[in-house]
């Protein structure tokens, strides 16, 4: 599903009235939501994204046995509070939830999510994309079932671009000068938003340099390798904190009001996305319709093509299910192998599919944009999908993006090295896993 | 039967009366309190369960640099917000009290409104005055000169929270002290009119202490309120994560560590630690006003 990470706007408003009926009523939201008897088996589903019922409906209407209550229990770390809420309450939680890739590992590690492996979830190893399969399983062991994913490129203004005579950037050095010559010939804009806000932006930005944040995996526990301050790291964040200092792109935090109005006013001449951002835009930059167009990722150096993904997300059982064996149908069937099911998705909840079957089919990759005037962008996600390599997530990576917004956003407000910001989360997750009972290698 | 002694069906009356209170005091106040206190003293990691840990976890609140900055920052905030809150809502509770007219009717009225509006969205709408690129306070502070001020930046923040619940607690605080001054009896004041006192002299020499003890307990919700700073810093954060840090006040440290980062337990001794504040800095307030009260 798209995972706009609108993170810390609206969520929290929703976190604090959640956290009371999560305290004063849990008896409220029935838990498991199935019923024994004759007639379809219930099964509770909390997923974002708006556009989330016909794909549900589509199910339902295929699958006699299974009925699907759809709650859409908020985007992100909205709908993390409640999970764990309700899985610390132990009651409350769904039979199926929507994690993303990076919040997978905090789940599974509180041993509260189904081991799909049982339920014939390897059989599917080989619809999905190599890697989107990677994130969710660790061997046999298959902790969900993957959905979208975030494949990265550059959207920009095309028709500011040709008023200006700027031409797209291909390599991160180019998109450095573009910024400042964007600086020069429109004295009000910028090249770009640097929202350091959004831990997961700056670490598929830093994915993309090669970093690799963490060596973990379940079953080497309680070892956990923490490489966050690694020179990969360090060049894309230096390369970024001059820009900002030299005021060649701007400091807004993303996914707030401020960052919105200078993507539809055109103080924004491009925007780094992922595949969900189009449908985000789409709906708070209206009126520029039509005037943004799609290119790859700039690259560290010339001709590479090095990829990363920026969310993406997956289904999975959580051990409150009551029909652990339906939960796992709807996790493995709601997409699955069916084209149309996916079709759906694709039109009504802009998801990036990590099938293989769906990524080839013409009509997703002929899908033709009107907000970005016709051009089949898809053409240019895929590819950049195709370039996603492996990536380890922390099973704390709240606390780890938390950290990495805090101290990086520090550094802008007091001018300060980003490099040392780096350094200081590096010392604080390390200390953060240690206390937890980890075992820390460099 | 003793004397003084309640006879027992009126005693069975008056347990079934407050029956209704006691069952909701011990379901939603007393009984999360014990569960919290029994969180405090374990200590459960992402790895291993949960063990018992005694006062280690209050013992590392104790040592936690950032709770400290934390509380230093609520405890100076109380300094700051609590004689500005209550000496604007005297002075609008006096004046409202000696003019009575329409006006003073209505002024009262929209000194109130503010508390009316959930503080969830009055932080909310004041972050939107606060933007950088759309909020109106920052084209009116450059039309006057002042640059373009960053108001939920590093040296702005605390101001504009100070701002943002001075709207806010005005108002209530006002009708407390307004409520307090209507007992204050006519002839008094009258008085005081014929001995030649202005109305500036009998709200300063007369209404005031008259109301003394409304204005301390107003002062003393005041710093209880103070000290459990959160609504506004948690509404503003996501427009300056970088400033308004998780761990910027105390209650949001607490938030934070229970569910963004699943530290229950030790969420639970930062807000017992917090309790432990409010209780001493009322304490002290009150011991403070009373032996001025004997001296006097």
């Amino acid at each position: 599903m798209d995972v706009r990470r609108m993170r810390r706007m609206r969520p929290k408003v929703t976190a604090v009235m959640l956290f009371l009926v999560a305290v004063l009523g849990p008896a409220a939201c029935a838990g498991g939501g199935a019923k024994a008897g004759d007639g379809p088996v219930e099964v509770e589903l909390w997923s974002w994204s708006a556009g989330f019922q016909p794909v549900v409906d589509h199910f339902n209407a295929t699958h006699p046995d299974i009925k699907i209550r759809w709650t859409n229990a908020g985007t992100g770390e909205d709908e993390y509070t409640k999970l764990q809420t309700a899985l610390k309450a132990g009651r409350g939680a769904p039979d199926v939830v929507m994690l993303e890739y990076a919040e997978l590992p905090t789940i599974q590690l509180t041993k509260h999510l189904v081991d799909l492996g049982k339920y014939g979830a390897n059989d599917l190893k080989d619809e999905y994309v190599g890697w989107a399969w990677d994130q969710v399983s660790d061997g046999d062991s298959v902790y969900a079932v993957p959905v979208d994913a975030g494949p990265m490129a550059l959207i920009y203004r095309k028709d500011l671009f040709q008023a200006h005579g700027l031409t797209v950037p291909t390599t991160w050095a180019q998109y450095a000068e573009l910024a400042r010559q964007v600086k020069k010939v429109a004295p009000n804009s910028y090249l770009t938003d640097f929202g350091s806000n959004d831990g997961l932006f700056v670490t598929a930005l830093a994915w993309q340099g090669g970093a690799r944040h963490f060596t973990y995996s379940p079953s080497k526990l309680p070892n956990i390798g923490i490489t966050i301050d690694s020179p990969e790291t360090k060049k894309v964040l230096t390369y970024w904190e001059e820009l900002v200092r030299g005021g060649a792109v701007d400091t807004a935090p993303y996914w707030t009001t401020d960052f919105y109005n200078g993507l539809s006013s055109g103080k924004y001449f491009s925007l780094i996305a992922a595949s969900w951002t189009p449908d985000t835009m789409a709906s708070v930059a209206k009126a520029t319709a039509g005037k943004w167009a799609v290119a790859p990722l700039p690259q560290w150096g010339d001709g590479k093509d090095v990829q990363a993904s920026w969310g993406g997300s997956a289904f999975a059982v959580t051990d409150q299910s009551k029909h652990p064996e339906q939960a796992a149908r709807v996790a493995l069937e709601l997409f699955g192998k069916d084209l149309k099911a996916w079709r759906t998705g694709i039109d009504t909840a802009y998801l990036f599919p990590t099938s293989k079957a769906v990524q080839k089919e013409t009509y997703f990759i002929d899908h033709q944009w009107p907000f970005f005037g016709g051009q089949k962008v898809n053409e240019i996600f895929r590819k950049a999908s195709d370039g996603i390599g492996d990536y380890e997530w922390s099973p704390f990576s709240d606390y780890v993006f938390s950290q990495l917004s805090e101290q990086i956003n520090k550094a802008v407000a007091d001018r300060s090295s980003w490099t040392a910001a780096v350094t200081t989360v590096q010392g604080k997750v390390t200390a953060h896993a240690t206390e937890q009972g980890f075992v820390v290698n460099k | 039967m003793r004397i003084g002694a309640v006879p027992r069906a009126e005693a069975r009356a008056g347990l079934l009366l407050v029956s209704p209170f006691a069952v909701l005091l011990a379901a939603f106040l007393l009984l999360p309190l014990a569960y919290a206190l029994w969180m405090s003293l374990h200590r459960s990691t992402l790895v291993t369960g949960s063990v018992f840990a005694g006062a280690d976890n209050y013992l590392q609140a104790l040592r936690d640099p950032e709770f400290a900055r934390g509380a230093g920052r609520v405890v100076l905030y109380g300094l700051v917000q609590t004689p500005i809150l209550i000496g604007l809502a005297l002075f609008a509770a006096l004046v409202t009290d000696a003019t009575v007219s329409r006006v003073s009717k209505m002024f009262r009225m929209a000194m109130f409104a503010p508390y009316a509006v959930p503080g969830v969205i009055g932080a909310l709408m004041w972050g939107f005055l606060y933007s950088p690129s759309l909020g109106p306070l920052t084209g009116a502070a450059e039309a006057i000169g002042l640059g373009r001020p960053d108001f939920t930046g590093k040296d702005l923040v605390f101001a504009s929270i100070v701002n943002v619940s001075t709207w806010q607690w005005v108002g209530y605080n006002m009708i407390v002290l307004y409520s307090a001054l209507q007992a204050v009896p006519g002839d008094l004041c009258e008085a005081a009119t014929i001995d030649g006192a202005g109305a500036v002299r009998i709200a300063v020499r007369i209404k005031t202490p008259m109301i003394r003890s409304a204005i301390v307990m107003a002062t003393v919700f005041t710093v209880i309120g103070t000290l459990q700073l959160f609504v506004e810093p948690f509404m503003l954060q996501p427009f300056n994560p970088g400033t308004i840090t998780d761990s910027y006040v105390p209650n949001l440290y607490a938030y934070s560590q229970a569910f963004s980062y699943q530290r229950y337990e030790y969420s639970a001794a930062l807000s017992f630690a917090l309790g432990a504040i409010v209780f001493v800095c009322s304490y002290a307030f009150l011991l403070v006003t009373r032996r001025r009260s004997v001296t006097r």
